[in-house]
């Protein structure tokens, strides 16, 4: 059985990289860029972003214990090493593929999503009027970023899965709760008055820092639990 | 009347100074700018965009997008960033 305070720790760094990645934080930029060009009051922004916000939340949530479940239908005492080497190997081929790839090149803060999904996703944003709206969004710009956040999500919920049951609720609320601090900073911000350019040029600043830091934690976590369950498990 | 092409698309469409305004203005109080200053920075930036257009019959969006950056940046440094930069977000 993993100890408590190593599941504590993977769920946490898991959590770290997850908020590391910039998805939501793009669309979120946007959607309170266009809403105040068009003139929307605070209030009406601050319901829209609360709404975004809440979106990504829920899809976080709902994401990761989906997963979890999805797991403890699988797990039996034969293949437990088997799942820490598939979810290992997961860490690491993501670590490499967002070390190379996170970005596309040039100017901005553009992913390697598919075209076609950021492209729905910013006309959603400008069509974007009601809460209801902003909530779906937040839902969708989680879920398109599923290609990259699936190993953080799929640690996660293994870790979580062999935490004592009383640790289960308290480490999932944890897990979404630090995988959204990046949202919840830039939703501050933008309550604050804080200019969405400066945001967007700190972002595009510091981009190449953020993808390395994804790309390392996701690698370095990937070798942490191969060798630690794996190894230390069969040896 | 100078034909835009589109980025993209490969489309042509005749420059429109009230496109251009409207979006720069969208822009400017996209970075909190308040109206008044948006109006005057589109309509300088318009300005500078209508002299460089002159001599040249057929450009591209992206060519628009680049001189009215640099036309915005002296009037509003934020603004002209994130004209240039929003394409390029997500």
């Amino acid at each position: 059985m993993i100890d408590i305070y190593v599941a504590l720790a993977i769920i946490g760094l898991a959590a770290l990289i997850h908020a590391s990645f910039q998805l939501g934080v793009s669309v979120l930029t946007l959607l309170s860029g266009h809403s105040l060009s068009v003139k929307r009051s605070e209030f009406r922004i601050f319901r829209l972003t609360t709404s975004f916000v809440f979106g990504a939340i829920t899809m976080t949530l709902l994401l990761l214990a989906s997963l979890t479940l999805f797991l403890a239908d699988f797990v039996t005492p034969e293949n437990h090493f088997l799942i820490w080497s598939i979810i290992s190997g997961l860490l690491i081929g993501v670590g490499v593929a967002v070390w190379f790839s996170y970005y596309r090149s040039g100017p901005g803060t553009s992913l390697w999503i598919p075209r076609a999904f950021a492209d729905f996703l910013v006309d959603r944003t400008k069509a974007t009027k009601r809460s209801a709206e902003a909530f779906s969004l937040g839902l969708a710009s989680v879920f398109g970023e599923l290609l990259f956040i699936i190993a953080p999500l799929a640690v996660a919920a293994y870790a979580l899965l062999l935490l004592p049951s009383y640790w289960q609720i308290a480490s999932i609320l944890f897990y979404v709760a630090v995988s959204v601090s990046s949202l919840l900073i830039v939703w501050i911000l933008i309550g604050h008055g804080y200019k969405i350019s400066r945001i967007q040029k700190w972002r595009e600043t510091h981009k190449t820092f953020l993808q390395y830091c994804a790309a390392a934690g996701l690698i370095i976590l990937g070798a942490f639990t191969y060798v630690n369950e794996v190894l230390g498990g069969l040896l | 009347m100078t034909h835009i092409i589109k980025r993209g698309t490969r489309e042509y469409e005749n420059y429109s100074r009230d496109k251009l305004h409207k979006s720069i203005v969208a822009v400017c109080l996209s970075v909190r700018a308040s109206e008044g200053s948006a109006a005057t920075a589109a309509n300088a930036t318009c300005d500078a965009v209508d002299v460089w257009l002159k001599t040249r019959p057929e450009v591209t969006s992206d060519d628009i997008r680049r001189i009215a950056g640099k036309a915005l940046e002296s009037h509003n440094p934020d603004a002209a960033y994130y004209y240039l930069a929003h394409k390029h977000i997500v």
